[in-house]
């Protein structure tokens, strides 16, 4: 039901997540950085302009990499797309528009996997470069309870949100799970993220 | 001893040792390293390995064309640029490499490929110039409808009114990634202190192509030159690594001059080809539509009137 309820609400937003202040509707994270920050309220005012410039690219790391192998896993794995993506791509859908659609949105995708270089990768390819990344992350992040230091920043928050999903989404295969679950100090992180500003007790990441 | 490799790559121009980006990062990874390369330089991507440019020919014959997968290929080989960085250093090298993909990558297409005036003034007339009969016919239009392709995937599709919000948008993210770029080198000689990185080959790369190429739509051009310490870092590596370029003569190096020459006798014969196709086209509507003919002398007329027949003769000898 959840889902079917993201489906429609991002037809009508054009895109999550989104904000609604006022009769104002700001959506995708970078513009509601921006717009918080007009308000008032930055989270990388600390940084030094070095930091910021290394903020800024590993978030596009995460987008770069995380973002497409999400992409990737749920409309180019056969497996996955089969049992999972068509039917919750088109669930708010009748027949036969539910088909289209998805086959459609997976065209879609493949030309833009290929447009980016990522369309002769196979499932292997894309794990491993899933693995440098989380390699990368876990490298900065060190033994830090923030990725700069003491105060979370929009890259805090950014990978959370991936390494969250990652964690908690059932897919046909673990794969993708078992990768980030190869760096402690990331399970660590979401783990602290999760219980510190969501207050729920972390047995949502499952341990197995 | 196995065949040393052999680096395919687009020929240089616009005072660089090569005008493309991937081309010339590889090129310039190569030079960090000391890489024995035999470096051929052509104009005709049809005559590499792989059909595109650039590609890598291992010593064991394989043919890479992918840029990253030449360098691990490289580094495979130990001609490693990054093998005194930490693991640190290497998630940086990584993360500012996505940042060039994402923020630069699509600006410089547009600038080279989609820009009218710098594609007909600048991009289109190098590669028309420097392809040989037939390609430079073709190929430069088919190249830039993959570019525009290309970058019509990686920024989705949108409407026409919106594009011009829609470049706006791009250059800015280009300039602020240009400017983080700045900030992160700081007063350095490279990306890591002293010695050059993969990542160097790369930055350099995006930004040689922009600050040397005579363009005249240079928007993103004039915000790199306002930044002092890239532009000083793209003259320090250009001075260093690629010496003679600036005089756009490159000497007699690894590559014989065997590739160009052999392409001369094809020109000439092309040219002496077409000249005579475009002959025998023209003798031959002639002769069929009736304009001439040739009549060999007949031994006896078939009877005519005479002042007809009279006129006739005269007019056809």
């Amino acid at each position: 039901m959840s889902l079917v309820a993201e489906a429609f609400v991002s037809q009508i937003a054009g895109k999550v997540p989104f904000i609604h202040v006022g009769n104002q509707v700001v959506s995708e994270l970078g513009p509601i950085v921006q717009f918080v920050k007009a308000k008032g309220h930055s989270l990388s005012d600390g940084l030094d302009e070095v930091q910021k410039a290394e903020m800024k690219a590993y978030m596009e790391l995460v987008n770069n990499m995380l973002l497409t192998a999400e992409l990737y896993l749920q409309w180019c794995d056969e497996a996955t797309v089969g049992e999972i993506t068509h039917a919750r791509y088109g669930s708010p859908y009748p027949w036969p528009l539910n088909h289209i659609l998805a086959y459609q949105k997976q065209w879609e995708v493949k030309r833009k996997m290929k447009a980016i270089g990522w369309g002769n990768k196979t499932l292997d390819q894309v794990l491993e470069d899933v693995d440098q990344c989380c390699q990368a992350l876990s490298q900065r992040l060190g033994t830090q309870p923030y990725f700069f230091n003491k105060q979370p920043t929009e890259l805090d928050a950014l990978v959370f949100g991936h390494l969250y999903t990652i964690l908690t989404t059932q897919l046909t295969n673990d794969e993708l799970s078992e990768k980030v679950k190869n760096y402690s100090n990331l399970l660590a992180f979401c783990r602290r993220i999760e219980q510190h500003y969501f207050g729920k007790v972390s047995s949502s990441i499952r341990l197995s | 001893m196995a065949a040393p490799m052999e680096l395919f790559c687009w020929a240089g121009g616009w005072g660089l040792p090569s005008v493309d980006l991937d081309s010339l990062a590889v090129l310039t990874y190569a030079r960090f390293t000391g890489a024995p390369l035999k470096v051929h330089k052509i104009t005709n991507p049809w005559r590499s390995p792989s059909g595109t440019l650039p590609a890598l020919q291992t010593s064991h014959g394989e043919v890479i064309s992918v840029p990253h997968k030449i360098i691990t290929h490289l580094r495979k080989e130990k001609y490693n640029a990054d093998y005194d960085l930490s693991a640190r250093q290497g998630a940086d090298t990584l993360a500012f490499m996505s940042l060039l993909e994402e923020k630069l990558l699509p600006v410089l297409i547009h600038t080279f490929w989609v820009d009218a005036k710098n594609y007909v003034e600048v991009t289109r007339k190098w590669y028309a110039e420097a392809m040989p009969f037939p390609l430079n016919f073709f190929l430069p239009g088919r190249m830039q409808r993959q570019h525009v392709e290309r970058l019509q995937l990686l920024c989705g599709e949108h409407r026409p009114e919106e594009e011009e919000e829609l470049e706006k948008e791009l250059y800015q993210e280009a300039r602020e990634c240009l400017t983080l770029l700045s900030q992160r080198l700081g007063s350095q000689k490279f990306f890591f202190g002293d010695a050059p990185a993969s990542l160097d080959a790369f930055v350099f790369s995006y930004l040689a192509l922009l600050q040397q190429a005579k363009l005249p739509s240079g928007k993103l051009q004039a915000h790199l030159r306002g930044l002092h310490n890239l532009c000083a870092y793209c003259t320090h590596i250009l001075s260093l690594y690629f010496p003679w370029e600036g005089a756009e003569v490159p000497p007699p190096r690894q590559t014989p001059a065997n590739p160009e020459t052999e392409e001369e006798p094809y020109r000439r014969r092309n040219q002496i080809l077409s000249v005579l196709a475009g002959l025998a086209a023209m003798a031959g509507y002639a002769l069929l539509s009736g304009i001439v003919s040739i009549q060999r002398a007949p031994p006896a007329r078939a009877p005519r009137t005479r002042a007809l027949g009279m006129a006739e003769e005269v007019e056809e000898e």
